[in-house]
């Protein structure tokens, strides 16, 4: 059922995508912005 | 639910489509057909075409559905008309080119006459389709030159310039007319100012066209144009084959649904009302009350086309026998059961959320709106 | 007699629109869902940053968008206009999934574009974010139903043909649905899609990671195109190799072009990685070969052969000759529905009465067909093999490259270090063409490898066009050309414009270059044509 395998796949891809971001907010991101002085952005 | 059922809901249905494409799509080319006019500066053209941006595609929909509808529900009719009408169907297809990237790209680049460019192609866009839509509509009241072989294989013998004759192309006027009265109410909804006085005299000369020229076209059907008829024995519940069947032209034919129902008349009579309603509205600075006679206008004409031609679709000129009919025309049993099924799913749907997304944006578009959103409207 | 000039004409015409469409098609789809992606973070952390994420990319998003509203309409039209005998003789079947594509798919997709780009000050953050949600399954949903037109031509199941309407007839509508093919081909086909649109972020990040500007834009859209890649990469590949494994005649033909496979190995039969396929001699010059790798992968087994492209032929000789009867049998039915005899012989052959249609190319009269004409039928029912053999090669190659750059994207994207690889952001930079090249071979690869049929077996190519003068499709065509190219033009300069400009063209004040203007809104001496 590969229709069912999409719908699946597209949802893990996604999921991903956003924690590889957040991953960013949490790491080195945040702290490169920190030292420029504008933590939140 | 027969066979038979099916073909005249199909009939039907379509119809709907194509109405909800007048009504839907024609008044962002109503929109279209005015921009040049009604707006005198850049900010007042990004007004008005503001009050489009966010709906237009979605109503362009109504006008892609409507031919995939064909294409399913009338595949003979599809590969007939669309082949025949070769030419219209091209400037058709590329005039409409103008709205996607006129929309989305005008206002992408500061300059006069980058502006000015694409204000002219959404023109294009907007009045061109519905001539030419009115065009082929008038021809088939008059009939196509084509006929099939023995394998249904389709062939027109006319050419593009025999689809300009007088009564095609006043067809195409009471098109442009309908859908530019159309849009010019849509327009007095949602502007105010400059722009709604110039759209509300629009709204008044578009109209009186419309119902002088819908009236031109009745009484020239009326007298001046041969109709067809069927002479065999039909029997709709049949598999469709169109040469089997025998078909003569005769003057006032396209009259005679009227007489054998009486109630038929209401369809035109109708028409003639919401025309009349509409001006009187729109006069009235009543501007929904209008739009809605408007729409009803866009029904009424369609819908009058279709019931003068019942069961004929697409009646041949040269070979009478190969024309084209509610009956024979079709796709098959399942296919038109199927097809039945997805539209009462998806239609309500549709309608549900298209009046959502009109509830959103909903509210008059101003010129200061403009300067306060610059880099996120169109 | 049909001439060739106007099916070759035809065929031309049909090609250039058809992968013109696919141009935008692959980044819409795409696209959509990455901004789900983007606004799932917003909507999650409540940084805005990332709401500036999905407005930028949806900026890009809509430009490329217009242009595939644009085109794909011109592929609407083009049934009717210049294959009208096949939209007469199939759309009963093909008709049903491209009407279900606009109630269910193009309705969906456009009204909550519209949403999308004007109702971010009408909606709540959800609500918003459910907006674009519909927006990107809307565009997957399109996807999915024109593939499954598309794979019923390529495997058709499900339906049957009537000599009274003298056209295919739906049978099994579920059956189409779920069709093998159809499926593959989907799945595949969006993930092509995803792979072009991660590209796409993924490079244009890199652009700005090089030039050192809007650090904190780049690097956030740059991991979530790593992350979204290498996923879609994978499945590519995974997808791919089962759209070349999925039942169907029309694939083990296919597949026996694709390898250049002229006659039948044992099994398993070994991969060419290289060859000059040779059409004369029916042989590969300077082969090079893996052993037991493609009977691996074409057959997942050891044992089961490959069908070779003599086989085929031979095989596909006998269905002529059958089909011949066929031909004739439907002939008399034509004339006399009532011939109960033929209607018998008919219905014993019907099978084959696509193949004996091929010979109308060559001749009005099937039954009087010469032995010269039917081996020239027999060739015509496998395509050019380089061609073939080569776009696949590039495909497949493009697509171990596309998952070896989004690796090292991911990995370096984990570490956080991925700024000092500045190779691997000029690889992204200099390979954003690349997704577009492998989805337009992997079309040539399915669409030319179909030939000589539009409905594999069912009805020739040279049957489906209009009854149309050549002069008219020159014409018609000479005027795509120009158009496309005016409009390629333009969304290329819009596009580059904007991708240069960066988030900056969202007028917030807070990106690369307008900080130093002193922010916010356009400052008095800028160009006129920054906006
Ligand atoms: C794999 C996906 C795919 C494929 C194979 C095709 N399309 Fe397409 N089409 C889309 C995916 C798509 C899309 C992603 O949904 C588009 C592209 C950009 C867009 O705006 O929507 C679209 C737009 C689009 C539109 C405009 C819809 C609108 O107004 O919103 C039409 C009428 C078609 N297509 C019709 C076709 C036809 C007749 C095709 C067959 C030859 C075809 N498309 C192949
Ligand atoms: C190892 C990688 C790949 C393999 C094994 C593979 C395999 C295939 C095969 C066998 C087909 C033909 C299907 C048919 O004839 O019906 C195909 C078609 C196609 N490929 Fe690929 N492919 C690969 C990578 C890619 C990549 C990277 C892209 C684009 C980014 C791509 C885009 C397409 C498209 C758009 C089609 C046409 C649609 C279809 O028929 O499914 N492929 N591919
Ligand atoms: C789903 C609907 C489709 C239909 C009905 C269809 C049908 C056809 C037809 C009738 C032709 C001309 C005959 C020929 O193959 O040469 C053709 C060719 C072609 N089509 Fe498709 N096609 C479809 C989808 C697509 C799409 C969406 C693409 C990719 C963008 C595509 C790519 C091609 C290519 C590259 C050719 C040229 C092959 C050649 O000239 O031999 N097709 N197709």
């Amino acid at each position: 059922m590969w229709y069912f395998a999409w719908i699946l796949g597209v949802s893990m891809a996604v999921l991903l995508a956003s924690m590889a971001a957040t991953m960013c907010d949490a790491k080195d991101c945040a702290l490169d912005a920190a030292e420029r002085g504008n933590p939140k952005i | 639910m027969d066979y038979e059922s099916l073909k005249l809901i199909w009939w039907l249905l379509v119809g709907v489509l194509l109405i909800g494409f007048a009504i839907m799509d024609g008044h962002d080319m109503g929109v279209g057909t005015l921009l040049p006019f009604i707006g005198k500066n850049d900010l007042e053209r990004r007004a008005v075409i503001n009050t489009v941006a966010p709906h237009w595609e979605g109503n362009q929909v109504w006008f892609v559905t409507a031919g995939g509808a064909i294409f399913a529900a009338w595949p003979l009719i599809y590969a007939t008309a669309f082949s025949g009408f070769y030419w219209a169907m091209m400037a058709a297809l590329w005039a409409l080119f103008f709205r996607p990237v006129g929309f989305t790209y005008r206002s992408k680049i500061k300059n006069p006459t980058w502006r000015s460019t694409w204000d002219w192609g959404l023109f294009i866009g907007g009045a061109v389709p519905p001539i030419i839509f009115g065009v082929a509509f008038g021809n088939l009241l008059l009939g196509v030159p084509f006929q099939f072989d023995d394998t249904l294989r389709s062939t027109y013998t006319g050419t593009f310039w025999q689809l300009l004759n007088p009564f095609g192309l006043l067809a195409g006027v009471v098109s442009l007319s309908m859908v530019t009265f159309q849009g010019a109410n849509y327009l007095m909804l949602r502007t105010e100012g400059d722009i709604y006085r110039r759209v509300r005299t629009a709204s008044l000369i578009f109209g009186l066209a419309t119902l002088v020229t819908f009236a031109l076209a009745g009484l020239w059907i009326m007298k001046g144009i041969d109709g067809f008829a069927i002479t065999s024995h039909i029997n709709p519940n049949a598999l469709p084959d169109p040469l089997d069947k025998t078909v003569v032209k005769e003057t006032g034919a396209w009259m005679k649904n009227y007489t054998t129902y009486a109630w038929a008349m209401w369809v035109p009579i109708t028409t003639f009302i919401a025309i009349a309603l509409g001006i009187m509205f729109a006069r009235l600075h009543k501007a929904w009350m209008a739009f809605i006679a408007s729409s009803v206008t866009c029904a009424g004409i369609i819908g009058t086309a279709g019931v003068s031609m019942f069961p004929f679709l697409m009646p041949s000129s040269s070979d009478p026998r190969s024309s084209l009919t509610v009956w024979d025309s079709v796709s098959s049993e399942l296919t038109l059961g199927l097809m039945l099924g997805a539209t009462v799913v998806f239609m309500p749907l549709i309608i549900f959320y298209t009046s959502w997304a009109y509830k959103v944006m909903w509210g008059k578009v101003t010129t200061d709106f403009i300067k306060a959103n610059d880099h996120s409207v169109y | 007699m049909i001439s060739t000039e106007l099916v070759d004409i035809s065929r031309l015409q049909f090609a250039v629109t058809a992968l013109y469409h696919f141009l935008f098609v692959p980044l819409t789809i795409g696209l959509a869902v990455m901004l789900v992606a983007m606004e799932l973070t917003y909507v999650t952390t409540g940084r805005p940053i990332y709401k500036d994420m999905v407005k930028f990319w949806g900026k890009l998003f809509s430009i490329n968008f217009a242009l595939g509203v644009t085109t794909g309409i011109t592929m609407e039209f083009q049934f009717g206009t210049n294959w009208a005998y096949y939209s007469h003789y199939v759309g009963d079947i093909f008709g049903a999934p491209l009407a279900i594509e606009g109630l269910m798919a193009f309705f969906l997709e456009s009204t909550f574009i519209g949403l999308f780009f004007f109702g971010w000050d009408k909606l709540s953050r959800w609500k918003h974010f459910m907006v674009t949600v519909f927006m990107a399954l809307g565009s997957n949903l399109s996807a999915l139903w024109i593939l499954i037109a598309n794979g019923w031509m390529q495997n058709p199941i499900g339906t049957e043909f009537s000599f009274i309407t003298m056209r295919m007839e739906m049978t099994d509508f579920w059956s189409i649905v779920f069709n093998p093919v159809a499926q593959a081909k989907f799945v595949h086909t969006v993930s092509a899609g995803y792979v072009t649109a991660a590209l796409f972020v993924l490079g244009i990040s890199s652009y700005y990671l090089l030039k050192g500007r809007d650090l904190d834009f780049a690097r956030r859209s740059f991991r979530i195109a790593a992350g979204f890649g290498f996923a879609s990469a994978l499945s590519v590949i995974v997808l791919g190799d089962e759209s070349g494994y999925s039942v169907g005649e029309a694939q083990h033909t296919k597949l026996a072009a694709m390898e250049a496979m002229w006659h039948t190995e044992p099994a398993p039969a070994p991969f060419v990685v290289f060859a000059l396929p040779n059409e004369k001699t029916q042989t590969n010059d300077y082969e090079l070969k893996i052993p037991y790798v493609l009977g691996l992968i074409g057959t997942r087994s050891v044992s089961q052969t490959i069908p070779g492209i003599a086989e085929i032929k031979e095989k596909n000789r006998a269905r002529i000759v059958n089909g011949v009867i066929a031909v004739k049998a439907l002939e008399q039915l034509r004339k006399d529905k009532t011939n109960t005899a033929a209607l018998a012989t008919f219905n014993a052959h019907k099978d084959d009465l696509g193949f004996g249609l091929l010979l109308k190319k060559y001749t009005e009269d099937v039954a009087a067909a010469t032995p010269e004409m039917i081996q020239q039928a027999v060739d015509s029912t496998i395509p050019k093999i380089a061609p073939m053999f080569w776009s696949f090669r590039i495909m497949v190659a493009l697509g171990f490259l596309f998952l070896a750059l989004f690796s090292f994207a991911l990995l370096y994207s984990i570490k956080g270090n991925f700024i000092e690889k500045r190779w691997l952001l000029r690889w992204a930079l200099w390979f954003i063409p690349m997704p577009w090249v492998a989805a337009e071979l992997g079309w040539i690869v399915a669409e030319y490898g179909r030939q000589p049929w539009t409905i594999y077996g069912v009805l020739p190519t040279h049957l489906s066009v209009s009854s149309l003068t050549p002069g008219n499709v020159y014409a018609s065509l000479a005027g795509f050309v120009a158009f496309y190219t005016a409009l390629l033009i333009v969304e290329m300069y819009l596009m580059v414009k904007y991708a240069r400009i960066g988030p900056s063209s969202l007028g917030t004040g807070k990106y690369h270059g307008e900080d130093q203007l002193g922010g916010g809104a356009i400052p008095a001496g800028a160009p006129a044509d920054k906006i």
